[in-house]
């Protein structure tokens, strides 16, 4: 099941390091309203700059808002404390990043198995579901494969792997495709669509590819912070 | 150069501020090295300055100096060389000792004739004139003429008293006249009075005896009738009585200090191994966190020479920095050793009192450069990585790792010839005494060891990795996957920490080794009830009379005496002892043993009906001499050529000792008396009853100092645990600079992984795991240090027993692991490991996910 986001009044104001006054300050969300029902599948469309990394992390918990409310099934991700809001990370909200972010260290078996181990869930069926990840991204023969031994599209795909194997409820693509070529971005995004369509998650696809953004179910455009939907 | 000078702004004086802490840590960790080795240095030159400076000040305007290889020369050598004063040539007699003085202050006292010596010596008193009276003062009988310093620090003036030990007894001198510090007072750094040659031959009990005899050289004469001379005086002297420049004798000296210098020289290069490190860790983490940056100079035309020069110019600005900090440190060290063992009388290393501390330009330049050249050269690597870095392309951090990960096993190959060339360095003999190959041995195990280091840390990690994962959780696969991931860092701080542990181990296995072997010997040859020794120790001056000694055997209750009598000689330069005891009393208790395990009782009884000698282990090492094979021994009726019937064990001397029975010994050298005595009591008389008998038929007469056997056993090994508390210290300053080195790795590799520490967390792993990962990191390197340390440290403690020890002091060691010492210096390592992982670990904790994941 997927689940349902409720984005109230979000306000996200950075200090720049200037005098009080004018400049002070910079305002990175201007009050931004929405909600997804489970399984939506919503593009972030934008400019570099418009606000689409910081609305993401304020919907993965990794930041607070400056005012405003961000609910995931009903609980406020304001409210929650620090173990609960790594609890959240751990089991409703999966990341897959436009630099890939696999740990270098790791193979390809151990990336993916890192959430479940994470969850407390025994080495034995961490891998074996970590093993079937990697089946059902394609890249079953590439468990014991170091990230620099992958292709960009390999990586991302194992990224998704990563991202989908502890079956969270929620999935933010912060530009997937952003570093890969049009045919591995193709490849990715068949992906994540089939996937989340056989599963229902919900996703936020932020990108400024329009391309990528014609999967999605609805579009939401951020500019200067503002939505313009 | 002027191509150079902009890159040092961006690529090293910025990054340097932001990274004060590792920058401080990696010029300390230089000068700890650098410090340890100038110390020792600066020590040994003190010494040695000191020594020399007094035998030129002793030696004044003396053009050749006549001395003894015996026990002294007969007081008719002047009436011998009395042909050489028509010639113009002034004849000057002295004899010299160092004496302790009733308040525990070590002096020289040299005995000289008021009359002639003027001739080679100036004496300049307060009254700022040299008149004859003042110095003619002293013949009067006990008087002294003190320098003023010395005077001032023990409160003297004209006419008080001074407090001296000797001939078993406390004689009061009297302060006849106060020396400006000039000329002759100035020898042994002021800390020397000046006595009629008579008051100073009854002190010393060398009645007939003189130390020198100083030849003054009519001015202008030309170096062939100078040699010529020297060949006259040769020749008109009595056997064991030799000629020469006065400044051989501290060539002896040098040989005597020499084994005892090699040996912490040694150490001190280990230390600075350790220290160099850092100058590597830290470059090389610079170079890869500036990667960018040098991407971005070179792209804008810095050529690859010039960037390879700025690491290499960091290297050296380190190194420059942490051996300058380095000699101060040294420096003060020096001081405080050489005050810690001036002091005391017991040292039997240091040829003189008190040498105070030479800031010799040698020893200060060669720790320098050591230091220096040190941290350049292990710059080498890091800069030549640097000047590598491709302008087009940045390199993935993972894709370098990997070119490391397959230089892996050719480096543990490596590794492997290089301990088995350490075993070959283990059997040839030593070097002009020195045991050079020992030394080569410990470093080859060092750097064997040092090459192994990356196979264990990825063998370790990789088959270790599921059940780590099981028992431990999923921290133990990020902590695994950070040691194996930063190979080149990880595996050089595995390197250096069991460096520093290997130091310890082999340090500690060697002096326990060391210490049970003495305990033993000590616990077989001090076997009698008690010991008499004259007051002031050995530092006493003279010897108890032979009047002592019968008393002693007639005492009721006394059922054996056994007095021991040496003087030091020399052969062709090289000093050694030589002593007496009863040879009857040693056969009956046969209380010494021998060192190749043969019958002590029929050895000693062979010896004494066959008039043959006993030499120590040492000195059958130092002069190649197995029983059946004779030495030569400094008689005063000319050399006597003895056999040698057995080796004994001593460990109390590394000079060498040759000991024959005292009637033979009284006979050859016609000298009498006792430096001391082991006294067998008779079965039912307790130690305490038979020392109060001796204290009742000696008192008012001798001031004896009597121990029983368990204080003098007792004062014995704290002599051993003083003389090794230096080393103590030393391999303790080695771990510390490791267990740092531990500190600043994985401070890099927290600051190198902030990003995929930001991921953990996006991945939803709590602060508290983070940091429990950074904390494992830290117990498996110590874990990995601590194992290749002891492996190493093993090797290396049994390559000090049995290659460098015997080779340097002849003494055989039986290996004796202290495993309570061991066990708690090791558990101490792992827990200050641990405690240096906090500040790494809470910065891990702190990482903002969300900012250093924008940072892309």
């Amino acid at each position: 099941m997927g689940a349902k986001v409720e984005v109230e009044g979000v306000r996200k104001v950075w200090g720049t390091g200037r005098p009080e006054g004018e400049g002070a300050v910079s305002e990175a969300l201007a009050g931004v309203s929405f909600t997804l029902e489970p399984g939506d599948f919503v593009a972030l469309l934008g400019p570099s700059g418009c606000g689409k990394s910081t609305l993401l992390n304020l919907l993965g918990a990794l930041d607070r808002p400056t005012s405003g409310r961000v609910l995931v099934d009903g609980r406020d991700l304001s409210l929650l404390s620090d173990t609960g809001r790594d609890l959240y990370r751990r089991r409703t909200a999966a990341t897959v990043f436009q630099f890939f972010n696999l740990l270098p260290t790791m193979t390809s078996l151990e990336n993916v198995a890192l959430p479940l181990l994470l969850d407390g869930i025994p080495l034995a069926e961490a891998d074996a579901r970590a093993g079937a990840a990697l089946a059902e991204v394609g890249l079953p023969e590439k468990t014991g494969s170091f990230p620099w031994q992958l292709s960009g599209g390999q990586m991302q795909r194992v990224a998704v792997a990563r991202a989908l194997v502890a079956r969270p409820s929620l999935l933010l693509a912060d530009e997937p495709t952003g570093n890969l070529d049009s045919r591995s971005g193709e490849r990715v995004l068949d992906l994540v669509s089939n996937l989340v369509a056989a599963r229902g998650v919900t996703i936020v696809l932020a990108t400024h590819s329009t391309e990528a953004a014609a999967r999605a179910s609805r579009v939401l455009r951020l500019r200067d912070g503002r939505l313009e939907e | 150069m002027s191509r150079v000078a902009p890159l040092f702004g961006p690529l090293l004086l910025r990054p340097l501020r932001r990274d004060r802490l590792r920058f401080a840590l990696t010029v300390a960790g230089i000068a700890v090295g650098v410090a340890t080795m100038a110390a020792i240095l600066l020590a040994n030159a003190s010494v040695l300055a000191s020594f020399a400076a007094t035998v030129d000040v002793v030696a004044g305007k003396a053009g050749l100096t006549v001395l003894a290889d015996g026990p002294g020369i007969p007081e008719e050598t002047l009436a011998r060389l009395a042909w050489l004063r028509p010639r113009g040539v002034a004849l000057v007699p002295a004899v010299s000792a160092t004496a302790a003085l009733e308040g525990g202050d070590v002096v020289e006292i040299l005995g000289i004739d008021p009359v002639t010596d003027p001739a080679v010596r100036d004496y300049r008193f307060s009254a700022d004139e040299t008149t004859l009276r003042q110095l003619f003062a002293i013949f009067q009988k006990d008087s002294v003429l003190v320098p003023a310093p010395l005077a001032e620090r023990l409160g003297l003036s004209e006419g008080s008293e001074l407090g001296v030990f000797a001939g078993g007894s406390l004689r009061r001198l009297r302060v006849a006249g106060i020396l400006r510090l000039e000329g002759a007072a100035r020898a042994a750094a002021g800390s020397i009075v000046f006595a009629d040659i008579a008051t100073a031959q009854e002190l010393f009990a060398r009645e007939g005896f003189l130390d020198r005899i100083d030849l003054v050289l009519p001015q202008g004469l030309e170096a062939a009738s100078r040699a010529a001379l020297e060949e006259s005086v040769r020749e008109s002297l009595p056997a064991g009585v030799t000629v020469g420049r006065p400044e051989r004798r501290t060539a002896t000296v040098d040989r005597m200090v020499r084994s005892f210098r090699v040996n912490l020289t040694a150490l001190g290069l280990i230390a600075l191994l350790v220290g160099t490190y850092f100058v590597y860790s830290t470059l090389s983490i610079s170079v890869l966190r500036r990667r960018t940056d040098i991407g971005t100079v070179r792209a804008l035309g810095a050529s690859s020479r010039a960037v390879f020069l700025v690491f290499l110019a960091e290297g050296a600005a380190l190194g420059v920095l942490g051996s300058l900090l380095g000699l101060a440190l040294g420096a003060g060290m020096a001081k405080a050793a050489l005050a810690a063992v001036g002091g005391t009388a017991t040292d039997f290393y240091l040829p003189q009192a008190s040498p105070s501390l030479a800031l010799e330009p040698r020893a200060l330049l060669t720790a320098f450069l050591t230091g220096l050249v040190t941290s350049i050269l292990s710059a080498l690597a890091p800069a030549l990585e640097a000047a590598h870095v491709d302008p087009a392309t940045t390199l993935r951090h993972g894709s370098v790792e990997a070119s490391r990960r397959r230089a892996v096993n050719p480096l543990a190959a490596a590794g492997v010839v290089l301990l088995f060339l350490a075993a070959l360095a283990t059997r040839p003999g030593p070097v002009g005494g020195l045991p050079l190959f020992g030394f080569a041995a410990v470093f080859l195990v060092v750097a064997g060891v040092s090459l192994l280091a990356p196979f264990a840390v990825t063998e370790a990690a990789l088959r270790s990795d599921r059940l780590a994962v099981r028992l431990l959780g999923v921290e133990a696969r990020i902590a695994r996957a950070n040691l194996t991931g930063s190979l080149s860092r990880t595996a050089v701080a595995v390197a250096a920490l069991s460096m520093g542990i290997s130091m310890m181990v082999a340090v500690a296995v060697m002096v326990g080794s060391f210490r049970a072997t003495v305990v033993d010997w000590v616990s077989e040859t001090l076997k009698a009830d008690l010991f008499v020794a004259p007051e002031g120790g050995s530092r006493a001056l003279g010897r108890l009379p032979e009047e002592v000694v019968g008393l002693l055997d007639r005492l009721p209750g006394v059922a054996s005496v056994d007095p021991f009598l040496s003087f030091e000689a020399t052969t062709g330069g090289v000093p050694y002892t030589v002593g007496s005891g009863r040879f009857a009393v040693v056969a009956a208790h046969g209380d010494l043993p021998m060192a190749d395990g043969s019958d002590t009782r029929e050895t000693v009884r062979r010896a004494l009906t066959r008039n043959e000698a006993l030499v120590s282990e040492p000195y059958a090492v130092k002069f190649g001499v197995r029983p059946g094979d004779l030495v030569t021994l400094p008689a005063l009726d000319g050399p006597v050529a003895l056999r040698v019937a057995g080796v004994y064990r001593d460990y109390s001397n590394d000079r060498g000792t040759v000991t024959v029975d005292r009637a033979l010994f009284q006979r050859l050298f016609r000298m009498d008396g006792a430096k001391s005595l082991a006294l067998r009591l008779v079965p039912g008389v307790s130690p305490e009853e038979a020392r109060r008998r001796i204290l009742a038929a000696t008192r008012g007469r001798f001031a004896l100092r009597i121990q029983t056997n368990a204080s003098l056993r007792d004062a014995a090994l704290a002599l051993f645990d003083r003389t090794f508390a230096v080393t103590y210290a030393l391999e303790a300053v080695a771990v510390a600079v490791a267990v740092l080195g531990v500190f600043s790795t994985l401070l890099a590799l927290v600051l190198e992984r902030r990003r995929e520490i930001g991921l953990l967390r996006v991945l939803g792993a709590s602060a508290a795991r983070v940091s429990r990962a950074v904390r494992y990191e830290a117990a498996a390197l110590s874990a990995l240090g601590i194992g290749l340390g002891i492996f190493a440290g093993a090797a290396m403690g049994w390559i000090l027993i049995h290659v460098v020890n015997k080779q340097s002091f002849g003494w055989t060691i039986r290996t004796d692991v202290p495993w309570g010492f061991l066990a708690g210096a090791l558990g101490l390592v792992v827990l200050a490991t641990l405690a240096a992982a906090g500040r790494p670990a809470r910065l891990a904790a702190a990482t903002d996910a969300a900012a250093v994941l924008k940072e892309e």
